[in-house]
């Protein structure tokens, strides 16, 4: 299916449109022109709204609401909705969305077709404002490498190897400090103790159990941890249950304790770790100072960026700075920062993996002391010292919330190591006290036997499930490793293919603007970090045959521009996949004439399957590029404001022209004599301005009410001047002059003069014959005569393509 | 250009499509990751539950064998 194209955008109430603002281009490219303040980019920022639900350049903190604060034009009633329809190529798609009063909107299109359309269009580049030219080129590396996977959907790509890199180091992290070494030997020690020996399979578990419980001649065999399940239950006894349960809670404290120590030494010794790099980077006053400083650029970047500055200073200082530069240096500052920055979020990390370790052992003590024999006064003190352990995790704890710009620093490590003689002593003690009932039932053999093995079967279950867990864990991290490594390589390989393509492309749409100068082999180049890891973009070129980066050190700023149209032409055509119109409001106004006319003309010849809106408040590069877009079928409009309709647009003059005839036709005259004068107002003024007639200056909002009579005698000046022998003689100005349909352009009720259709049917034959006097109306030219096609050899005044000329002195 | 251009989304789905090829990979991690990127819930959190859960289901396995 073809990409959409804009049939036609209807505004209402939005930004400084007040009533109905409708442009009609049916799929066709669409030139304004408005003065500043006429509403240009009301449009813009209409359809900004239109399609992101927010206006970038007005969501300043003072506005508020994503720019919607601002969206309603002032004049509107509470009760209307401010509003923009579009209808698209695809029918399907048309929808109006409006806003009332509180700020909510509606979308009249609920469909699944816009809902999906809606959804992909957000991240494809519609619309360029001057503000963004720039952006790309000026950003850190970073942010280019970030804008960059954006807009190709690489953010998912680089979330995803975040990802594999995030889990496999916390599954290595996990290995490490599972201790898993330790807890398996503390295992074996228990299984020695109770069997007599190491174990270290099965079969040999197995063959010392049934050892074990020979002296009872059971007559069984045990070849299954079934069997042992058998055995132990077919001699459990309801004898001493209390002296039972009593070794089983001691044993549990070794045990617990045992595995804790571990732990503890694991927590010790990140702790340590930790505290080294914390109190390295607290030291270095300069970083800290850096880091403090970091917020504060990032948030001046923020601020340069959405254009709350308008003029060229400094908003913190208050001092005159070109804005280019100043954001340029913010990028390279929070750039230079990055490593700081890598390095305290590193200590956040570390932080937190700390804390969800010190948290899983505080939890496993709380268990512990839920046991019911804690309660029994010979085990106070025991319970007391296990407390005195869970506080000192819970002091780690709470210290560890201490961060890098806190006024106390972390607690040095002697003050938080938790001693590890009171877990010896806890543990031995509970060994002791648990050997010494275990010796009070000695007489029951039986009884022995099942503590002895029922502990040893515990033991070596926690053994095959700790071997067990680290063999699986390892091989998670094995496979996060490899799906990593692999991983990355795509990345690159995609990355790498795609950034060589769009190089390409922005620098045949710069060389295009920019013919023979001395910038060539643009190049979006990766750039990795010390660790190989991508972290950013940079933009090469050959200045002088010498490769040069970055662009805002040898270009001026037009060059700079030119370098962010040629970005977003390329993402333009790579990228947008469901829409195939783009709107420029004034992207060209640090252009010099030359560079207008050869990115007007890129537009037209390598943009012809698109449709453009291209919006301009310059009055010279509107004259070069309505020139040239004529010629390929673009509309050529321009807006003008009233505070009674805000934002409205001008008739095009070819259905001024329309309505004239057609007022003929019928017989007609209402209005007919304004809308000729109107109409031979606005060709006279291409007229004077293309001979170069003058006229007394004008501010440009009183400009546009030059009367017609004021315009004739200075094109009559003019030409009696310049071509006395020639046109002078051809062109009919008297004649109109003369005409009373001239004199009835003013309402005043002081003038008798009615018109009527034979005199109207005269002035307009007058007017056309004036016109076309100074006009080519050849297909291929249509254009006036004008000064910039002066034959210096023959000295004479021509149209484009010269078939209308005149003798014009030098 | 755009049709010579790998989009993320070409990346990712060719990485998923050929994950079982890559040398070292433990099958159960793959399968469930895999699972989650079908799913649409490929996240930190939903990834480490499911290797938690892998981890647990495999000693329950012990467990079970050993009845």
């Amino acid at each position: 299916m073809s990409k959409n194209k804009i049939k036609s955008i209807t505004i209402t109430g939005i930004r400084g449109v007040r009533e109905g603002l409708n442009l009609s281009p049916d799929k066709k490219s669409l030139l304004i022109y408005g003065d500043n303040g006429t509403g240009k980019s009301s449009i813009t920022d209409a359809l900004e709204w239109f399609y992101n639900d927010s206006i970038e350049h007005l969501t300043g903190e003072e506005v508020g609401g994503k720019g919607k604060n601002a969206l309603r034009n002032i004049f509107l009633n509470p009760s209307d909705k401010a509003k923009i329809e579009i209808q698209y190529s695809n029918k399907l798609l048309d929808n109006e969305k409006s806003i009332n009063n509180l700020l909510k909107t509606f979308n009249s299109n609920s469909s699944k077709e816009f809902a999906s359309y809606f959804s992909k269009s957000q991240s494809e580049n519609l619309i360029l404002r001057y503000k963004d030219l720039v952006q790309f080129i000026i950003a850190t590396k970073g942010d280019k490498l970030k804008h960059l996977q954006n807009i190709i959907g690489f953010s998912q790509v680089q979330e995803l190897r975040s990802l594999l890199k995030l889990v496999g180091g916390r599954i290595a992290r996990g290995i490490k400090a599972g201790g898993y070494s330790n807890k398996r030997s503390a295992q074996q020690a228990i299984l020695l103790e109770s069997l007599g020996q190491n174990i270290t399979s099965s079969k040999q578990f197995f063959e010392t159990a049934l050892k074990v419980i020979a002296p009872l001649k059971l007559e069984t065999e045990i070849k299954s941890f079934k069997d042992v399940k058998t055995a132990l239950k077919s001699i459990e006894t309801n004898e001493e249950t209390k002296v039972v349960e009593q070794i089983a809670f001691l044993n549990k404290i070794a045990d617990t304790l045992t595995d804790l120590e571990i732990e503890i030494n694991v927590i010790h010794t990140l702790y340590k770790d930790h505290y080294k790099s914390y109190i390295a980077l607290r030291k270095d006053a300069d970083k800290i100072n850096k880091l403090q400083l970091l917020a504060l650029l990032t948030e001046g970047l923020k601020v340069l960026k959405k254009d709350i500055v308008k003029d060229n200073f400094c908003p913190l200082c208050q001092q005159e700075k070109d804005k280019l530069k100043l954001a340029q240096e913010l990028n390279q500052r929070v750039e230079g920062l990055k490593e700081i920055k890598a390095e305290q979020d590193k200590l956040s990390e570390e932080c937190e993996e700390l804390t969800k370790l010190l948290r899983t052992n505080y939890t496993i003590i709380s268990g512990l002391l839920k046991e019911k024999y804690f309660a029994d006064k010979e085990n106070e003190a025991a319970k007391k010292n296990i407390e005195q352990i869970q506080n000192s995790i819970k002091v780690i704890g709470e210290d560890l919330k201490k961060d890098i710009f806190s006024t106390e620093p972390l607690k040095e490590f002697s003050l938080v190591k938790i001693d590890d003689k009171e877990f010896k002593v806890l543990i031995s003690n509970a060994k002791v006290k648990s050997k010494a009932l275990t010796d009070s039932i000695k007489g029951n053999i039986k009884l022995q036997i099942h503590t002895k093995l029922s502990r040893a079967f515990d033991a070596y279950m926690a053994h095959k499930k700790l071997e067990r867990e680290e063999d699986i864990l390892t091989k998670q991290q094995i496979t996060f490793e490899a799906l990593y490594t692999d991983f990355i390589k795509r990345q690159e390989d995609a990355l790498e293919g795609f950034l060589t393509m769009f190089s390409d492309e922005i620098n045949s749409y710069y060389t295009e603007m920019n013919p023979n100068e001395k910038i060539e082999d643009i190049k979006l180049v990766p750039l990795k970090d010390k660790n190989d890891e991508l972290s950013g973009i940079t933009i090469e070129y050959t200045f002088y045959n010498e490769r040069q980066t970055p662009p805002v050190a040898l270009l001026s700023e037009s060059h700079i521009n030119c370098l962010g149209l040629a970005f977003f032409l390329s993402s333009v055509k790579a990228f947008n996949k469901e829409n195939e119109f783009f709107v420029l409001d004034d992207v060209i106004s640090s252009f010099d004439s030359i560079h207008r006319t050869r990115f007007i003309r890129l537009l037209i010849n390598k943009f012809s399957d698109y449709q453009i809106i291209l919006l301009t408040h310059e009055k010279d590069f509107f004259d070069i590029a309505s020139s040239e877009a004529k010629r390929k079928n673009w509309l050529i409009t321009s807006l003008s404001w009233t505070a009674e309709k805000g934002a409205s647009l001008e008739t095009p003059l070819v259905d001024l022209k329309n309505k004239i005839e057609n007022k003929f036709k019928t017989k007609n005259i209402d209005g007919l004599g304004n809308d000729i004068r109107r109409y031979a107002e606005r060709q006279l003024k291409q007229i004077a301005c293309n001979i170069e007639a003058g006229l007394a200056f004008r501010f440009n909002d009183r400009n546009e009410e030059r009367m017609m009579n004021e315009l004739l005698s200075s094109v009559q000046s003019r030409v009696n001047k310049q071509s006395p022998t020639d046109l002078k003689t051809k062109n009919n100005i008297d004649s109109i002059l003369a005409s009373p349909i001239l004199i009835g352009n003013k309402t005043s009720h002081d003038n008798t003069f009615k018109e009527n259709i034979n005199d109207l049917d005269v002035f307009w034959v007058d007017v056309k014959k004036l016109i076309k006097t100074f006009y080519c109306s050849e297909d291929k030219c249509k254009s006036f005569v004008a000064m910039k096609n002066f034959d210096n050899v023959n000295s004479k005044i021509r149209c484009n393509c010269g078939t209308v000329n005149y003798d014009w002195k030098k | 250009m755009d049709d010579k251009i790998k989009s993320g989304k070409d990346v990712i789905n060719d990485f998923f499509a050929e994950i079982y090829n890559i040398p070292n990979a433990d099958r159960k991690t793959v399968d469930a990751l895999v699972e989650l990127y079908s799913q649409e819930k490929l996240s930190d959190k939903n990834v480490q539950n499911t290797l938690d859960e892998i981890v647990q289901k495999e000693i329950k396995q012990i467990d079970k064998k050993d009845e």
